[in-house]
């Protein structure tokens, strides 16, 4: 990477999954106003899906997630009743509109659940939705919880795509964040995964951990390829121990600074491109022939609350608590705990906390945004038809510092990442957008 | 009206066979003389959605377009009459309501998109199939089985088919036909037609 580019890796910006990001939502969004933009779903509208499982059996120091350690088994299968009970309270307000096109499984850890459980979840969708052998099933997995034949009964649940927690292979990094699983481990769940007939293996590692060095993570990325997932993310840790009590047991000075990380990161990259990865977005990367890599040549990547996507829904449902929804241009975040969440569905009321209306004007940026962080082009002209000429010439002042350094280029009706830029797609993003200036404590863009 | 039946032209369509299709124009009315069509349209997401069935005496292509929004095909040899638009029009305006009248007779695929949201607005697999099943009986008129016990529903269409509109998973279609037959809703289950109790 270029000399003059290297300060901008230290800025913070959003990670844009949403877009106004979730710092916008408020409770001026409730369950009315949810149900309100249910009911303007159209009948044959694609719905992605997505259901939140908020355990795990330990902590891992890094998380940023909304978990909880749970020991009690009864607890999450009184969960499992209120996720049901949420999609008979959703599928109300649906009244037969939407057609699933895919359900995503994520935590916390969902195979904290047992596939008896993962199946009964799935049958309440199939009912109150309707689900198709043509909707893509995924979920994701910590390799430490896969029991002998369990991706065989996933897949014939009908799941084709799993992911796999790997975070770093290094023992000595495992240890440091509280999360040991040994290379023969992942090893064989590949295995089982392959065997089972899964057609999409992906994996997902961190970088910016304590005691990673380049020689370990160089190591873990060389081990990732002789794996050969089809899918791999490559995440940067953000420490905030101020918010996140738990990331205080990670010990600041084991960090690699922004130097470091960057060095982790464009490391990766070189080696999982020399593998023959295509890059995807800004931080994942697929095989030639994936899914996810051929929506990216066709310009038909998309960016939601699971990053990178081709999944082609703009609708999302999110059952389980924290869960967001997107539906008719309202965004609706669930009730975060589990018990305030039980507490809404057991009154029959969609457990709607916060969220926020998007505006015209809001999608012209989000569209803008959108453009740039999955095809690195964004359409400026288009978004004129919305914004004012003000406006168009307020977003190229802002992205001027970067043309001057060369990470965009623009003309009157485009902005465009140069080429080996994308990881500073975040960073021209937050440059020119009007909710960014005035957002505290984002994570860093690398 | 029978100034109209006398003009209508007769058009055998075999199997498999689109009659309509999605994005293309049309400038005809049709009525299903005998045999069934299935419904489908595509999705942004690239699927086919399959939005009904017609069958006989059922009306399809109600308006004129340039772009029809369905695509119609043929589940068995079937034969339709068409009339044209342009022809409906012109006698119109000598026996005004005409068009109404006809259609009046039959079903159009207006009427097949309201069962769907119907269908689909049920909340158990067995719901959903078991009215799917009296509904294509009274569409089609079921028969007594051999010992007058039973009703005969002919099913056109495959079971895929089926479990798409239905929006359920092959599988689960499959076992809410074993579980009525197990609870004495069905008599028998049979690739082309099914035999309802009672
Ligand atoms: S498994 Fe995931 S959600 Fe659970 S503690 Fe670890 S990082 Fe957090």
């Amino acid at each position: 990477m270029k000399q003059a580019w290297r300060k901008y890796l230290a800025a913070r910006a959003p990670r844009y999954t949403s877009y106004p990001s979730a710092l916008q939502f408020s409770t001026a969004v409730d369950d009315k106003v949810y149900q309100e933009a249910l009911s303007r779903v159209s009948l044959y509208e694609p719905i992605s899906i997505y259901v939140h499982v908020p355990f795990c059996k330990q902590l891992c120091w890094y998380c940023g997630c909304n978990m909880r350690v749970e020991n009690h088994y009864d607890r999450a299968l009184d969960y499992v009743d209120s996720l049901i009970g949420e999609t008979r309270l959703v599928s109300a307000a649906l009244a037969g509109r939407g057609r699933p096109s895919s359900v995503h499984f994520g935590g916390g850890t969902p195979n904290y659940l047992e596939t008896d459980e993962i199946a009964r979840i799935l049958d309440a969708i199939e009912c109150e939705f309707g689900l198709t052998d043509d909707a893509r099933l995924a979920i994701e997995l910590d390799p430490r919880l896969i029991k002998r034949g369990h991706l065989a009964e996933l897949a014939r649940l009908g799941f084709s795509r799993v992911s796999f927690g790997v975070q770093d292979f290094d023992p000595d990094v495992q240890l440091a964040i509280n999360r040991v699983q040994s290379f023969e481990l992942i090893e064989s769940c590949v295995c089982d995964a392959r065997e089972a007939g899964i057609e999409d293996v992906s994996f997902d590692l961190l970088y910016g951990l304590p005691r990673q060095t380049p020689a370990t993570f160089a190591a873990t990325i060389e081990k990732t390829i002789a794996l050969g997932p089809d899918r791999v993310s490559i995440f940067g840790y953000a420490h905030l121990p101020a918010a996140l009590p738990r990331q205080r047991m990670i010990r600041d000075r084991e960090l690699p600074d922004t130097d470091g990380r960057a060095e982790l990161s464009l490391m990766a990259d070189e080696k999982l491109v020399a593998a023959g990865y295509g890059r995807i977005g800004f931080d994942h990367y697929a095989k030639p022939g994936n899914s996810l890599f051929s929506a990216a040549c066709a310009g038909a990547l998309r960016r939601n609350f699971q990053g990178f996507t081709d999944d082609v829904a703009t609708t999302m449902i999110g059952l389980g608590a924290s869960a967001i929804s997107f539906a008719s241009g309202v965004y609706a975040q669930n009730a975060k705990t589990v018990k305030q969440y039980a507490a809404c569905i057991a009154e029959g009321r969609l457990p709607t906390e916060r969220g926020v209306v998007r505006t015209e004007r809001d999608e012209a940026y989000a569209k803008l945004i959108a453009e740039l962080l999955c095809q690195r082009d964004a359409d400026l002209e288009e978004a004129g038809r919305i914004l004012s000429g003000g406006e168009i010439d307020n977003i190229k002042q802002c992205v001027m510092p970067f043309v001057r350094d060369g990470v965009v280029t623009f003309d009157a009706a485009r902005i465009r990442m140069a080429p080996g830029a994308r990881e500073l797609s975040r960073a021209v993003a937050a440059a020119f957008d009007p909710y960014a200036g005035a957002a505290p404590a984002l994570a860093r863009v690398v | 009206m029978e100034q109209v039946e006398r003009i209508m032209a007769h058009r055998t369509v075999p199997q498999n066979k689109a009659i309509l299709k999605e994005g293309e124009p049309n400038d005809c009315l049709y009525v299903i003389v005998s045999g069934s069509f299935r419904l489908t349209k595509y999705l942004e997401d690239g699927r086919r959605q399959v939005t009904g069935f017609l069958f006989k005496g059922d009306f399809f292509g109600v308006r004129a377009c340039d772009e029809s929004a369905y695509t119609a095909e043929a589940l068995e040899d079937s034969l339709v009459c068409r009339f044209p638009h342009a022809f409906l029009e012109e006698i119109s305006t000598a026996s005004p309501g005409i068009k109404d009248r006809l259609i009046a007779r039959g079903q159009t695929e207006y009427h097949k998109a309201q069962d769907h949201i119907v269908l689909l607005g049920k909340k158990s697999a067995e719901e959903r199939v078991l009215s799917f099943i009296e509904l294509v009986g009274k569409s089609v008129g079921a028969t007594a089985d051999e010992d007058g016990e039973g009703r005969v529903i002919p099913l056109s269409m495959p079971r895929q088919d089926i479990a798409d509109y239905l929006g359920l998973r092959l599988e689960t279609l499959s076992r809410s036909l074993a579980s009525l037959k197990k609870k004495g809703v069905l008599r028998d289950i049979g690739r082309k037609s099914l035999v309802l109790s009672g």
